[in-house]
């Protein structure tokens, strides 16, 4: 069906483009010179070395489609954006759809700002849908689809963890001004427990074009990748401009996958090969890829040789600005694989250096924030968030993002914020100038915590909070329940030194290099444009996700209190209930029985009483019988 | 039985034998002469003097309340200073407080303290402090009443004295549980405070401010619905006596109670706004969606109920709890001041949220009963399950949540005792009265042995 459909598109274009007729003898179905403007194939390997020896390999595909005259049918025809995606994007009335999958903790301090934004351990999915009247529901068929797509629990994102963020997850793909906010609403959703591994990567790597037999994506080996310290993947599906008004609309597609290896651990050196890190070598470039560039960030100092050398002539070492808030310009040497630069030969870098000497004095990005919690015991307790301004003449405007699972109870009015460790008493002095609160309801939706500060400079900001935690019934506990609860990142989104000035930036490395260096790329100039998602707060540092035990019940005791709760119940019922109904009689009275035991004019008490034990209940009843008759 | 028999032979020996007419033992109540009634009053003063001291003296102590006011015995979600903090706080801050999972308390509350949150920090610990006295004062006025309204009423022969009033207030405002709910400023207070000014309003027959009590009690934590037909047997009985039409008080009462209930309501909404509160107060307490652990029945037995079932034995326990509200009070016509004890009691074991402030209120009816006290079976049992459970409750919960060496079963099985205890002093209690009431009644069968039938 699907072969059917291209072959019929081939034929319409055939008719308008006589001139491409030769190539299509010789690559029938992938040739993308037959719809020149309609799709488009980037991919790129980004390799930086990183100040604590480690290494971070970050692969990035992006596939661009026009959706130029053909609003209604701009899904009909697949090929190399993913159709299960644009299938996916399109019943779901989505706009903008942001998944993440993370394993371990980006290290800010030592390794700066991501590539793209990191997101905090485990599954994020956050997206802009349009509002159609089923919004919710779309918004819940959305996870369900890349539940199944991806092998992944996002089918868990329900109501408790669906968050409508006020401030954070602005817009990144680009529109007119006009249709910025007004007709989609954001929703948002985490699984931090959530764990990655090569089912999820092998459906990632479908989706791609050329799968993982070329190009790049040939070195997405599972074994290699997630033997790493850190790893993330990522697609991202978002508008994107072509001219500047943004008449003509692009849909993107860029997928990542960013893991940051350790070549310290197995050598003692900083040295690495392609195939010392992926255990594979790279061959030649996707042939459907219109740019296919390995690019490998050069460290300022440091006695150092890549092999084989990037040509200076050549443009291959160009400069550009790195995404973060020192806004430094960095040296990059680029490999463009369609020149098959590097076909069979191992890309590899190596110090001059017995061994790797940590470096204590390396530059720390301006912001960055650490999460824990405090107190102790199962009952309650609190979170604690550092976050550091090391700038040190700067303020810097923040927003800080929680999201507090309803079983952490959150008491607001225990919200403290500490400078430098002295309290902030007066309004003037609060460093948050907007909060936004959104209390849990049990079983039904989260805390939400957004705040707008400002960073005053050099300073360490701690804002802290109290909890209770919340006794939940037996089986809404994890089958695991006294391993505990992971409680997902905090997002702090800053704007980097750059945007105060320049505010066309986007965190994506495409939009930034396109502002700055435009005669170094021939094809990143053509993508020009005003980007208005570029405006919001584009860096996003993720913290610590949190593990918390919750107060767990005796698991095995369902019968045994259900038995002696409803006795100790019975127990009162019954002895009411026979108060309430029964009245009190004499077992026998003075003048009708002729029993002499209980007849207290004969006998002195002492003597009713034994003969009452003596005769225990034979007796009694007897005498009770006696009575009945009598009546 | 050994005891009862006992008691017979006391009562044997006191009376003389002959007598097998009702002996209507009208004790005069002039042996209370001026100078009696000035140590009285003296005592009176040296005890809430003392009371106010000590309650004074511990909210010195900079942490008490914050250590007793997360004590799970002490308060509960629905009535905990925290959390009427946080929603006052929210208010304040323009966030609706009832759209939270965190405040389960009434609108009035958050006006009240919001009025009180203009005065200095100290007023509230103050207020805490002059309401529980007011309490023991409007108990000790209560036995009064009842005093006054058993004075024709036969007795036992062996009853001689009636107790102190004073005495009750005492015991009231001595009690540890007391004196911990009041310092941990759980807003139980609030509930207790208006069930006995709606008591003693409707002891001395005014019908429009006790229903208004009962109301506010009512609205103030749902339970003291129960309370509306003690009180009202207690105005058909005077009316009874006065030889007025029994269904206009009934209507009255009635009338009167729903008219103050839904006023409260909606002040109450037009104080938020919204209706909200409704499913966040009264809908907590009746569908138990925050399972906090307490010293209540329902806690441990719904976090471990099998999902299918909970609606059901939610409905099993919420209505175990009002089923005896008719019975109680019919059984108890004539003493429908012993009915609110009754009630009382039945609540603060049976609630879906009871705090040790309930059993406070209905340990502090008891001695108003003192005549029952002999009869009582099982006082010995029942003193020492209180010691036991205040010393191990608080024991078996630090076990189970911060030194992690015990489980929920430790702290489930205290209050299970607990509730046992208080079980068998509302069941020996009833069995007391009704036993008592016999006795009166049938003078002549004192010798026998008696079973119930």
């Amino acid at each position: 069906m699907k072969r059917l459909e291209r072959k019929e598109w081939m034929d319409f274009d055939d008719n308008n483009n006589n001139n491409n007729n030769n190539n299509k003898s010789t690559l029938p179905h992938y040739n993308y010179n037959y719809y020149p403007y309609d799709e488009k194939f980037k991919e790129t390997l980004i390799i930086k070395p990183l100040s604590d020896g480690k290494l971070l390999t970050h692969f990035q595909f992006s596939v661009k489609l026009l959706k130029k005259n053909n609003k209604e049918g701009s899904f009909k025809h697949y090929n190399y954006f993913p159709r299960a995606i644009g299938q996916i994007v399109q019943s779901y009335n989505a706009r903008e759809l942001h998944l993440t999958f993370t394993q371990g903790k980006w290290n800010y301090e030592d390794w700066g700002y991501p590539i793209v934004p990191s997101a905090g351990t485990g599954v994020e999915l956050w997206a802009w849908l349009r509002k159609d009247g089923k919004l919710d529901k779309n918004w819940k068929s959305l996870t369900n689809a890349l539940a199944g797509l991806f092998c992944a629990s996002l089918n868990f994102i329900d109501d408790t963890i669906t968050v409508q963020p006020k401030l954070s997850f602005k817009p990144e793909g680009s529109y007119n001004a006009s249709e910025l906010f007004d007709n989609a609403e954001l929703r948002s959703g985490s699984l931090p427990h959530e764990n990655v591994c090569t089912e999820n990567l092998t459906p990632w790597i479908k989706l791609l074009p050329c799968k993982s037999r070329s190009g790049i994506a040939s070195l997405l080996n599972g074994h290699k990748l997630y033997d790493s310290n850190f790893h993330s993947m990522s697609i991202h599906v978002r508008p994107f401009c072509e001219d500047p008004e943004c008449i003509n609309q692009q849909l993107e597609i860029l997928q990542t996958v960013s893991t940051v290896v350790d070549p310290v651990r197995v050598s003692g050196k900083r040295d690495w090969s392609l195939s010392q890190v992926f255990g594979r070598q790279l061959s030649n470039a996707c042939p459907l890829a219109e740019e296919s560039n390995l690019e490998i960030i050069l460290p300022e100092n440091g006695d150092y040789k890549i092999n084989p050398e990037a040509n200076p002539d050549n443009n291959n070492i160009v400069t550009r600005r790195t995404p973060d808030v020192s806004g430094n310009n960095e040296k990059i040497a680029v490999y463009d694989l369609k020149k098959a630069q590097l076909v069979n030969s191992d890309l590899s870098m190596t110090w001059n250096e017995d061994q790797f000497d940590y470096d204590l004095n390396h530059t720390k990005p301006l912001v960055f924030a650490h999460r824990y919690f405090t107190g102790y015991g199962q009952e309650r307790g609190g979170i604690k968030v550092n976050i550091f301004n090391k700038s040190p003449n700067i303020s810097i405007p923040i927003i800080y993002y929680d999201v507090i699972p309803w079983y952490l109870k959150l008491y607001l009015y225990t919200l403290k914020v500490q400078i430098n460790d002295q309290d902030v008493n007066s309004d003037t002095d609060n460093p948050i100038k907007e909060l936004y609160y959104q209390p849990a309801v049990d079983r039904f939706r989260p805390n939400v915590i957004e705040a707008k500060i400002i960073l005053s400079p050099n300073s360490l900001t701690t804002l802290s909070i109290n909890f209770d935690k919340v006794f939940l019934k037996y089986t809404e506990h994890p089958p695991d329940a006294n391993r505990g609860f992971d409680i997902g990142s905090a997002v702090i989104s800053t704007i980097s030194l750059n945007n105060l000035n320049d505010l066309n930036l986007t965190t994506f490395r495409d939009c930034l290099s396109l502002n700055n260096n435009n005669n170094n790329n021939n094809l990143e100039k053509e993508e020009g444009g005003i980007r208005i998602g570029c405006l919001h707060f584009p860096i996003r540092i993720y913290t610590e996700t949190l593990l918390v035990s919750l107060p767990t019940p005796d698991f095995s005791m369902p019968y045994n209190v259900i038995t002696l709760t409803c006795t100790v119940i019975a127990l009162f019922f019954g002895s009411m209930f026979n108060l309430m109904t029964r009245n009190f009689v004499a077992l026998s009275d003075n003048n009708s029985v002729n029993n002499d035991s209980v007849d207290n004019n004969s006998v002195d008490n002492n003597s009713v009483k034994d003969s009452v034990n003596n005769n225990g209940v034979n007796n009694n009843i007897v005498v009770e019988e006696k009575i009945d008759k009598i009546e | 039985m050994r005891i009862m028999s006992k008691l017979k032979e006391k009562s044997t020996t006191i009376t003389s034998t002959t007598t097998s007419t009702i002996k209507t033992n009208i004790k005069s109540k002039t042996t209370t002469t001026n100078s009696i009634e000035k140590t009285s009053n003296f005592i009176g003063a040296i005890l809430f003097g003392t009371a106010f001291a000590t309650r004074l003296i511990l909210f010195q102590f900079s942490d008490i309340t914050q250590i007793l006011g997360s004590r799970v015995e002490i308060v509960t979600p629905v009535t905990s200073f925290n959390r009427l903090t946080e929603g006052l706080y929210l208010f304040d801050n323009g966030v609706s407080p009832y759209d939270g999972g965190a405040f389960h308390q009434a609108p009035l509350l958050l006006a009240c303290f919001q009025l009180l949150g203009y005065l200095p920090s100290f007023s509230i610990k103050l207020i805490y402090i002059i309401i529980d006295l007011t309490l023991a004062y409007l108990l000790a006025n209560i036995t009064r009443i009842k005093q006054e309204l058993y004075k024709d009423y036969p007795r036992l022969d062996i009853e001689l004295d009636e107790i102190n009033p004073w005495i009750i207030s005492g015991l009231y405002l001595f009690n540890p549980l007391t004196i911990a709910s009041c310092l941990s400023q759980s807003t139980i207070i609030f509930t207790n405070l208006s069930i006995i000014l709606g008591t003693y309003y409707s002891l001395k027959n005014n019908k429009s401010y006790g229903m208004f009590w009962i109301a506010m009690a009512t609205y103030l934590s749902f339970y003291p619905l129960m309370l509306v037909i003690p009180t009202t047997f207690m105005f058909t009985n005077s009316a009874k006596l006065k030889g007025k039409n029994l269904k206009n008080e009934i209507c009255g009462c009635a009338g009167l109670y729903i008219g103050w209930l839904t006023g409260l309501l909606i002040l109450s909404y037009l104080f938020v706004n919204s209706w909200d509160f409704l499913s966040a107060t009264y809908g907590v307490i009746l569908l138990l969606p925050d399972l906090t652990p307490n010293i209540g029945l329902f806690w441990y037995f719904f976090i471990e109920m099998f999902d299918q079932f909970r609606s059901f034995f939610l409905v099993v326990f919420q209505l175990h709890a009002f089923v005896f509200v008719v019975p109680v009070s019919l059984k108890f016509r004539n003493h429908p001041l012993f009915g609110v004890f009754m009630l009382n009691g039945i609540m603060a074991v049976f609630k879906s949220y009871p705090s040790i402030g309930d059993a406070s209120l209905y340990l502090a009816f008891l001695p108003i009963y003192s005549e029952i006290v002999k009869y009582m079976r099982y006082n010995y049992l029942t003193t020492n399950i209180f010691c036991y459970c205040s010393i191990l409750s608080p024991i078996f919960y630090h076990l189970w949540i911060y030194a992690g060496s015990g489980n929920a079963n430790f702290f489930y099985a205290i209050t299970l005792v607990y509730s046992t205890g208080n079980i068998i002093l509302l069941v020996d209690a009833t069995y007391s009265m009704l036993r008592r009431e016999f006795d009166i009644w049938n003078p002549d069968l004192k010798n026998c042995e008696i079973t119930q039938k």
